[in-house]
């Protein structure tokens, strides 16, 4: 490939970087509070709600990511098609249009959002139990409500010793933005593959490589930075 | 007046009969001094009082207002509104201080009083600033509790502790996570509380302590209260046999 087509294919590339980025910022703004929902619930102490909690985040965890895209994106067409489908719920399918990119990527988002919150429950599940029971008793004694414990005592805290192993989680999510492609949403892996097949070289998809390695690094600066700042306490 | 009234108080721990029916009224300005065995219930015991445990029966009154009474024979709790109330009229200062490690020392004592008692900002770190120069940490104010040392840390726990300016103030061995060096700060602080009058109930192992500060002493074992009275009864030569007994151990250490 000559100068001038991996310049054109950089730029076609980073035309797709707002897609990929779309789904990576998107699942955050999703996954992270439903993982914190997710986790209060697991350590509840209503044991089938606990029970479900886990169940959830057995399946979750122990299936392909690419597969629960794919049911995400497939599951609405086929129920709408499935003569066994009771009528109240295909009324309610009816509604949704499975046509456009919008339902693409929400379908996308849904399964990824609800994967990661499962990751997410797991670590902030850890940080919650890691707190020593003397601040909940300490901040008891003080007359905070039990929000007020939550929010101002413990979830600061969490919140740092949650850091490192999230970071992690988040660079993976970087690159799994890449399972999208088997919905054929286009974002940089997908162009990419196009790239290859017009160009018949590699090219395309060591651009595509190059980008995701920036970004996790990004990430990974950004993560250390705030570790940084938050060193002030132990 | 009387400030605490335990009455019969109970508290199980599954089949484990933690607390057997305890009973000690503390007087307004008094400090008592609770000593006995590992084990014996002491801290449970305040921890009772201080709702962090539920008790199985029994009566307890905090500065007239009850805040668990027997109904039909079952140990009833007061309402949300009373049992707060209660809380903040008592202030609980732990072996391990507890104190909040994301928030600076003057933070530490006045997130209580202005997020709980809404008190404004300005006021709150007044006050604070003044209990930290009385602990003798008044150039601390900014740093955080992992930058102190472990007496400098319980002093900002009991600092926080008297922000909310609380009628009874429980210590539950306040010296045992320090240095013997550090113990004699903390002792001193106590005193010179005592001196002010506050009203204190003291779970100690530092027996010349108890001895010097308490009006009044209790030795608890298995549950229940041995004997109690003024320090020169339970440290003197007529104390019951068990006292002298566990003294005795005490000071062969
Ligand atoms: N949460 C709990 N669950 C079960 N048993 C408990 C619990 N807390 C305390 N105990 C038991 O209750 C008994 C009394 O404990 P407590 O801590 O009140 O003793 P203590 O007099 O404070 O002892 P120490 O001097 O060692 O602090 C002990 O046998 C302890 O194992
Ligand atoms: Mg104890």
């Amino acid at each position: 490939m000559s100068f001038d087509e991996i310049g054109k294919v950089f730029l076609i590339l980073l035309k797709y970087l707002l897609p990929t980025l779309k789904v990576f910022g998107m699942t955050l703004l999703f996954s992270i509070p439903l993982g914190m929902i997710v986790a209060l619930l697991k350590m509840c102490k209503v044991k089938p709600v606990s029970w479900l909690m886990n169940i959830y985040i057995m399946i979750m965890r122990g299936t392909p990511l690419m597969l629960q895209v794919i049911i995400a994106y497939f599951a609405i067409p086929m129920l709408m098609q499935n003569a066994a489908t009771p009528a109240w719920l295909n009324s309610l399918l009816s509604g949704v249009d499975i046509k456009g990119d919008a339902y693409m990527f929400r379908s996308v988002l849904v399964a990824f959002s609800l994967n990661y919150a499962a990751y997410f429950a797991e670590i902030f599940r850890g940080g919650i139990e890691s707190i020593p029971k003397g601040q909940y008793e300490a901040s008891a004694c003080l007359g905070f409500s039990r929000t007020q414990t939550f929010f101002r005592i413990i979830l600061p805290q969490v919140f740092k010793r949650v850091l490192p192993a999230s970071t992690n989680e988040i660079i993976t999510l970087v690159k799994d933005t890449s399972l999208a492609n088997v919905v054929a949403y286009a974002e940089i892996t997908m162009k990419a593959k196009q790239q290859m097949q017009l160009y018949s070289s590699l090219t395309p998809l060591v651009l595509a490589g190059v980008m995701y390695f920036v970004l996790a690094m990004v990430l990974s600066l950004l993560s250390s930075f705030i570790e940084k700042k938050l060193s002030y306490y132990k | 007046m009387a400030m605490l009234e335990v009455k019969n108080l109970c508290k199980r721990f599954g089949d484990l009969e933690v607390l057997k029916d305890i009973s000690f009224n503390v007087e307004q300005g008094n400090v008592i001094a609770i000593i006995g065995p590992s084990g014996s219930g002491k801290s449970t015991l305040l921890r009772c009082i201080n709702q962090l445990e539920r008790a199985d029966g029994g009566t307890v009154k905090v500065c007239g207002m009850d805040m668990l009474e027997q109904k039909d024979g079952k140990a009833v709790y007061a309402s949300a509104k009373t049992l707060q109330q209660i809380r903040l009229k008592i202030g609980l200062v732990f072996q391990n201080f507890n104190l909040f490690p994301h928030f600076t020392v003057l933070r530490n004592i006045t997130e209580a009083p202005v997020h709980v008692l809404k008190q404004n900002r300005a006021d709150a770190e007044k006050t604070a600033m003044q209990l930290l120069e009385k602990m003798g940490l008044g150039t601390k104010a900014n740093a955080y509790p992992c930058e102190l040392s472990g007496g400098q840390q319980q002093r900002v726990s009991i600092a926080r502790a008297l922000a909310l300016k609380p009628e009874i103030l429980f210590f539950d061995e306040p010296t045992s996570a320090l240095d013997p060096e550090l113990t004699g700060e903390i002792l001193k602080v106590i005193k010179s509380l005592a001196k002010e009058g506050m009203t204190m109930v003291i779970v100690t192992h530092e027996m010349a302590f108890a001895r010097d500060v308490a009006d009044h002493v209790i030795f608890m074992e298995k549950g229940l209260i041995v004997e109690e009275g003024a320090p020169s009864q339970l440290f003197g030569e007529n104390a019951t046999e068990r006292t002298k007994q566990f003294l005795q151990r005490f000071s062969e250490g």
